[in-house]
Formats: C-alpha cells, structure tokens, sequence
C-alpha cells in the first residue's frame, strides 16, 4: 500500500504489545456509557437495544480470541468443553476485567446449559439496579463478548444476560457440542 | 507507564477500552457513511465524556480552578496520565502563549488500529479533542481542540491542539442581574 | 452531633437533590421555593464575600454559623454547590463534603449513563448509597448532647 512516499510502519510490522496497558475505569465506563446512549438512540426497542450491544460486544469478543490465543498460548485451542468454559471464567476474565468471575454453574435441568454469575459487572457498576429487574442488563455487551469468543473456538453457543444474583450470564450450547465432548470423553 | 498514579484510580485492561472503542467507530462508519460526520459524532462523544471526566478529575485531585493556560496544559497533561495511562508532552506554544499542542507517540485508542484507505479523512482520535473541550468547558474555559498530527496517516506523534477562545461566566440565579 | 439535611445544586442552580435527617423545624415554603432562595443567598453571599473581603478572597465563603447550626458550603471548580447543615458541634464538614462530592456523587452521579448532570437525581444506588455514607459518617455518628 503505497501512501505518497511516506514511509509507513503499517501495524502487521510491529510486534503485538503484551496487552499489560491499563486505563482508568472511569474512561471505559464513561466510553461504555456513550455505546450504550449510541445504540440506545439507533433502538426503537429493548430488545432491539440489547441485540446492537450483544452484537457489538461479539465484535469485541472475535477479536479478542486472537489476540489471547496467540499472545499467550501460541494459538492453542481448547478441545474441551469444560476446559473452556473454566479458561473463560479465569484466565480470560482476568486478562480482561483484573479478576476472575464469581462462579460457574451447571444447569440442574439442562445438560447444555451453564450459568456464569459475576456479582457486579465492570459495566455495571455505576448503574442503579432495576428494581422490578425487567429492564436493560448492559452486561448483554459482555455476554455478547463470550458468546463470540466461545462460537469462535468451536464451542456453538448462545449467551444471554440476566438479573440473578447481581449478573447471571446463561450459556447455552448446541446439542452437538455436549455430545461431541461426552464422545471424546469416551475415548 | 500504566503504573497506577498517586491518584490510586481503579483501572481496566486497556484492550478492552481499544476494542470497546474501535468497535463503536466501526459501527458508526457503517451507520453514517460520511467519515466527516463520524469525525463530529467522535467529537460530540468526546465532549459528553469530557463534561463527566471533569467530575472525576476534580474530585479526585481536589484541584482548585487554573491560575492560567499554562496550569491548564499541566491540568490536562495529568488527566491523560490518570484515564489513558500515557504521558504526552507539552509544545508547540503559540508566541501569544494562547494555544499549544500535546503530543502523543503512544495511545491506548489506535493500539490495534490501522484505518483503510478509504477512511483517511476519518479524524479517529477526535474523541480526545470533545473531552478537553467538554472538560474546560465545565471549568468555565472556551477552548477549541483539534486534531493536527495522526500516527494512523503515518505521522511520527499524535498532536492535539488546543486553543483558548474565552473564559466563560458564572451563571447568575434566575430571577437576579 | 447532627446532621441536619444536604442540598445540591448544579452550576445553572438546579436543585440536583435534597435530603433531610434530623430536621426539625420546616421552613414553610415549597422545596422549590426554598431551594431557589438557598441558591440565590449563596449566590449573593458569595459575592458579597469576594468583593469585600480585604485580602485575597482564595476559596471565599466556606460556612456561616448560627446559634443553633452551621451551614457549610463547598463549591467545585465546575461550580457544583453542596450545602450541609450540622449543629454547631461539627467538625471536618467540609472534608466530608469533599468526601460526598468524590465518594458518592462522582461515583453514582457523574459515572451513571441513565443520570442527566443538570437534572434533578433519582438513581435509588445514589439515594442508598449517600444515606449510608452521611449515616457512617463521624459526623452523623458522634450522639448529640
């Protein structure tokens, strides 16, 4: 890509920085604020609202993938259900919001279904809790963020966000992923 | 460089604040068409979260009001320290000493940017310029901000404008002049 | 000590929220109407400090003290105005001011998407959030005499 002579280091030449930069909270809830009022005024809707924020967090999410994969397992994949699903409650988490999610739950009544509760989410923090708890969870960009980055590594899923013990984010996998991983197990 | 400040702010991983905003421009490009308009709507984000910034800043510094330009430029070179982790330096004064430019080489915003060849009028850092605007302005400091300098059109630094227009008046109680 | 209730303005002078705690006696106007007149006395005192003040004014007016209470005053430099009236055993009220301004009002305000700056407040987390705050305080706490 010629650009008028200038010599320009495009980014693909420079090495991936360690991903160690930090930026203030309130910069990025400030930010998110402003994602939120964006997509609040593209919305006739809530759940016209909470698809653009699930969406743009899957952005989000797809990027990321490579950007943790190659940085710190040199693009190793997890083959294992539960293994990324515990990759995504800890070391993912924490490279993302400095702490690991609160807890990781299996469904009682459904075997494809997981539960992954964070008592207050970094994008939830400055807003009043609903108290008929109907209305917008802006965690919904988040819960969009894992849904990427589980459909991505190969694990189908559909991730929604809910009010349940401060945020509760149902993971829903495809039938075929659960079976496709109690068949591995087999061997 | 990310070392916390003296100020001890909660921080967040700056990817997540890279990506977050990439993600919004991209969104608007396709919503706006108009890579101008992105510029405004960028500026406009900046000022509403400029006018909250301020808030934050002030209360965390308990810092009384500029005894002039000079002290502002100080004020503001902090602010970015505190909120993107980065330290630009102060130059360029104009001879009137009523405009002067920070300059970045690094900035959390464009890490992991390139922008297409079809988006080079795209002011993405337009951002910063609505937050000096929109903080000073709650400080009672018209200023104007502008984008002069741009690494992702290939410039070695990231170079921010900054001049001062007026300083504003308090508003008097209704019902009273 | 007592605390007696909290005002807060926002730079246009916007009634933003009040509170009361232990007030006991009512001024009889509206809240709008005592509100407007809150601010323009604050307004005018304010001034009238500055223009008369015989040296250099610095921060300007900071509280004023009656037999029974004190009013204490603190505006930030984005012409934020929070009012505090104590009895007139209260010590270190501007500190928790600035404390309010930071802890509570900054926090659950400013960082807030769903609140307008230059609208009256009614964020619940705010409302919670700053009644435990003045509740904890040493200020609150210490038993009056």
């Amino acid at each position: 890509m010629s650009l008028g002579g200038r010599n320009r280091l495009s980014i693909l030449d420079k090495p991936l920085s360690k991903g160690k930069g930090e930026v203030s909270l309130s910069c990025f809830a400030l930010l998110f604020s402003e994602v939120v009022q964006y997509c609040q005024n593209k919305s006739t809707t809530l759940p016209d609202l909470q698809n653009r924020l699930h969406e743009l967090g899957r952005r989000v999410g797809v990027k990321l993938i490579d950007l943790y994969f190659v940085r710190e397992r040199n693009g190793k994949r997890e083959t294992k259900l539960l293994n990324i699903l515990l990759y995504v409650k800890s070391t993912f988490w924490k490279a993302l919001f400095g702490k690991e999610a609160d807890k990781l739950e299996h469904s009682n009544d459904d075997e494809n279904t997981y539960y992954l509760m964070e008592k207050e989410p970094v994008v939830n923090r400055f807003i009043s809790i609903p108290r008929d708890k109907s209305s917008l969870n802006c965690a919904v960009f988040i819960a969009g963020i894992i849904e990427a980055v589980l459909v991505g590594t190969g694990f189908p899923a559909k991730v929604t966000a809910h009010w349940h013990k401060g945020t509760t984010y149902m993971i829903k996998f495809e039938e075929s992923v659960v079976g496709r991983d109690s068949q591995t197990d087999e061997r | 460089m990310s070392r916390s400040t003296r100020f001890d702010t909660k921080k967040v991983n700056s990817e997540l604040v890279t990506l977050t905003y990439g993600t919004l421009v991209a969104q608007m490009v396709k919503d706006l068409e108009n890579p101008d308009d992105v510029s405004k709507q960028l500026d406009r984000i900046g000022y509403n979260m400029g006018i909250r910034l301020i808030e934050d800043y002030l209360s965390k510094t308990g810092s009384g009001r500029c005894l002039d330009l000079k002290d502002t430029a100080d004020k503001i070179q902090t602010a970015f320290r505190m909120y993107l982790g980065v330290q630009p330096n102060v130059v360029n004064w104009s001879p009137a000493g009523d405009e002067f430019s920070f300059s970045l080489d690094s900035n959390p915003l464009t890490e992991l940017v390139e922008l297409p060849d079809d988006l080079k009028q795209l002011k993405y850092c337009n951002i910063i310029c609505g937050a000096i605007r929109g903080a000073l302005e709650m400080v009672q400091l018209d200023v104007q901000s502008w984008v002069v300098q741009d690494q992702l059109k290939g410039d070695p630094n990231t170079e921010i404008r900054v001049k001062f227009i007026r300083r504003l008046e308090d508003a008097m109680p209704a019902g009273e002049d | 000590m007592t605390v007696h209730n909290i005002y807060i303005f926002d730079r246009m002078g916007t009634l933003l929220y009040y509170q009361d705690w232990n007030r006991l006696k009512n001024s009889g106007m509206t809240k709008e109407e005592e509100a407007k007149l809150m601010y323009g006395m604050l307004f005018s005192l304010k001034s009238f400090v500055n223009k008369i003040s015989p040296t250099d004014p610095k921060e300007g007016f900071l509280y004023y003290k009656t037999s029974k209470y004190t009013l204490h005053f603190l505006e930030t430099p984005s012409g934020l105005k929070f009012v505090l009236n104590t009895d007139n055993h209260s010590q270190g009220v501007r500190d928790f001011l600035q404390q309010i301004y930071k802890e509570i009002f900054v926090e659950y305000v400013v960082k807030n998407p769903l609140c307008n700056l230059n609208e009256p407040i009614q964020s619940e987390l705010f409302k919670t959030k700053l009644d435990a705050y003045v509740k904890q305080s040493s200020v609150f706490l210490t038993k009056s005499m």
